[in-house]
């Protein structure tokens, strides 16, 4: 008798998905099927808009990661018009990106990936909570998180114009700059954030790698899978979030492929399931082989790990020396453990505040010259940037008004579609075997597998309930429910 | 007593845009009321708690997807009515429920409302996913109906009155 075990959702407030596990005669775990709701229509949506409107648009989609998009969609619409920014409005909208990376990443840290190993995997499901977190590690911890997150909307409002859904970058560059008095107030910002990246790697040594119980389980092969990376790198191959060429390595850390934005097309290429209607992008040179690891198969991964895989470096000091204890510590380049994610965010919030001081330093940012004023003709044009969540891409056509006629996206998580699935599948497998008792922190460790992605899908939606309760169904091979799991809180 | 009023969601996602618009339109019913304040919002959460600061009571507008009422339904109730299930797996991917975050908050001594003073108007809502910026019609006859929803409950007692009635 075949049993079916439904995840569902995991989540609403940011897209509505459902994991399916299907247990064989024996009991052990057959198949497993991650499966999300597409949000439709966003071409059609946009076509027949100035593209101009996009960068304002696309930063709709997405209800954790605007910045990403608004930033995408003005590199795209530069390249439509084919006009090249002026170094003030390049630094200026690179210093919000940084502060938005900063919020992000802590968020990530603090809220999702804190309570798994703060609180521990099986932890009291009503504590595995950031307030769980907070009053485990004390609260002062909880106000440098608000502190973060509070100057991170600061700066993205200062320079974005809104908090949060960033609304000045347009072709050419940005309709506003800032002042010499706000440049010193971020730089300040910046230097607390600098400090604030540090005492989190620091709390991650301690907690995380201070507990050998959590070592074992990063290390474990549950949650490894050897694929490619994909990074975006600047001409000194260290890691960049904001712009340079992508990098895409091997298995065995070696260069496959490094391109520019305007050729993502022919490194691409994107592979159907009949049971989803989100596509399984993959490398076209090696080709798609299934929801298989290797070197032979072209699935990749884009996370805070594969950027620091696809990378040779990082281009600031602090965050440099991390990334060398990270290899030194887990056995040397790349490294294949999916929960090693996490240490690899913190790495990256590290460099975003290192960075975010840096571009603050210069006066140059606080300068009058933030726009260049396209003169040529628009035709088509693609904008990659680094999400936080992996590479993304916005490539749009327009006629010769600047009148969009097509739009293609390629979007953070949607790169880590088949890696999150293999993830997904091992971890269940590896967790669930015939008379398994399926409780609530087996369960969790499934999700561990593919929270270590942060993944975002389709995630603008913002109806009531908000979040609703895990239901786990077991069922025979006719459809019956035998056993009903809700995971409620209280 | 200052209140925020505040309308949820995506104004280019259908049905979930409603909340902006109920919102709009009490911003012009309440323009010459000082301690209203109206805004519109994409967010939940860590954000929506910080956005919650220093506001004594609050009005969120928001659609709903229970799927067992007629779209276009409007419903009212007290935050603390609605599931709250804050543990690391349940909840959203990238955030922590509002009355947690609110829990965070406090434990910060940010000056928030009480769950008691935070109400909810809901709006039953049928596409909210696929992009347009047009309510399903059920859904626009709702419109009226919940800006009245929410300007009944700018002149109701505060919670903590309310509450001196209730055995």
């Amino acid at each position: 008798m075949t049993q079916r075990i439904t995840i569902d959702p995991i989540t609403r407030l940011e897209g509505h998905g459902k994991i399916e596990i299907f247990l064989n005669d024996e009991g052990d775990v057959a198949n497993t099927y991650f499966q999300i709701p597409e949000l439709r229509g966003f071409e059609r949506f946009c076509v027949g808009r100035p593209v101009e409107e996009l960068p304002l648009l696309t930063n709709r989609i997405c209800g954790v990661c605007p910045e990403a998009h608004h930033m995408a969609g003005a590199k795209a619409s530069d390249a439509v018009y084919h006009v090249d920014p002026p170094p003030t409005a390049k630094m200026l909208r690179e210093l919000l990106y940084m502060a938005f990376y900063c919020t992000d990443h802590t968020t990530h840290f603090y809220a999702l990936a804190g309570p798994d190993f703060v609180m521990g995997p099986d932890a009291p499901i009503a504590e595995r909570n950031i307030l769980g977190v907070i009053h485990k590690v004390g609260l002062e911890i909880g106000g440098k998180v608000i502190q973060m997150r509070k100057y991170g909307h600061e700066v993205v409002e200062m320079i974005g114009g809104r908090k949060v859904h960033p609304c000045t970058s347009i072709p050419g560059g940005l309709t506003k700059g800032i002042t010499e008095d706000q440049r010193k107030e971020i730089l300040k910002m910046g230097k607390w954030a600098v400090e604030f990246g540090q005492f989190s790697l620091k709390l991650f040594g301690d907690i995380v790698l201070g507990n050998k119980a959590y070592v074992d389980l990063i290390l474990g092969d549950i949650y490894t899978h050897k694929t490619y990376y994909m990074g975006m790198v600047d001409e000194n191959n260290h890691i960049n979030f904001y712009d340079g060429k992508v990098r895409v390595v091997g298995p065995d850390g070696k260069e496959l492929v490094k391109y520019a934005p305007n050729e993502y097309m022919n490194h691409i290429a994107e592979h159907v399931e009949p049971w989803t209607y989100l596509k399984f992008p993959y490398l076209k040179a090696v080709g798609w082989k299934g929801f298989v690891d290797g070197p032979d198969s072209g699935v990749y991964c884009a996370t805070p790990l594969s950027r620091l895989n696809a990378a040779d470096g990082m281009a600031t000091p602090l965050a440099q020396a991390e990334y060398e204890k990270f290899y030194k510590t887990l056995g040397g380049k790349p490294v294949h453990q999916r929960l090693a994610t996490h240490w690899a965010r913190l790495i990256e919030l590290l460099y975003a505040a290192e960075h975010w001081v840096e571009l603050a330093s210069d006066p140059e940012v606080a300068g009058p010259n933030f726009h260049t004023i396209p003169t040529e003709k628009p035709t088509e044009g693609v904008g990659i940037v680094e999400a936080p969540r992996g590479t993304l891409t916005h490539h749009y056509w327009t006629d010769e008004r600047g009148v969009v006629t097509k739009v293609n996206l390629v979007v953070g998580t949607t790169n880590n579609y088949a890696p999150i699935t293999m993830s997904i599948q091992k971890a269940a497998a590896s967790l669930i075997k015939k008379g398994t008792v399926v409780t609530e922190p087996i369960l969790n460790m499934v999700e561990m597998a593919f929270r270590a992605y942060d993944p975002c899908f389709g995630c603008a939606t913002h109806s009531l309930p908000g979040q609703m309760p895990l239901e786990v169904t077991i069922r025979d091979a006719k459809g019956n429910p035998i056993n009903v799991l809700k995971q409620f809180c209280e | 007593m200052k209140t925020l009023v505040i309308g949820l969601g995506n104004p280019i996602l259908g049905d979930d845009g409603v909340g902006w618009r109920v919102a709009e339109e009490v911003a012009k019913s309440t323009a010459n009321r000082p301690e209203v304040e109206v805004d519109c919002y994409s967010l939940g959460g860590l954000s929506l708690m910080e956005r919650l600061t220093g506001c004594e009571r609050a009005i969120l507008i928001d659609s709903i997807f229970t799927g067992t009422k007629p779209v276009g339904t409007v419903s009212r109730f007290p935050l603390n009515e609605l599931p709250d299930v804050v543990a690391g797996h349940t909840t959203a991917a990238h955030d922590t429920s509002l009355r947690n975050a609110l829990n965070v908050g406090r434990s910060m001594d940010i000056p928030l409302p009480r769950d008691e003073d935070v109400s909810v108007v809901a709006v039953e809502a049928e596409n909210v996913y696929d992009f347009s910026e047009t309510l399903s019609p059920p859904v626009e006859a709702a419109v009226p109906l919940a800006v009245q929803a929410v300007l009944e409950l700018l002149d109701a007692q505060p919670a903590a009155s309310r509450s001196d009635n209730r055995s």
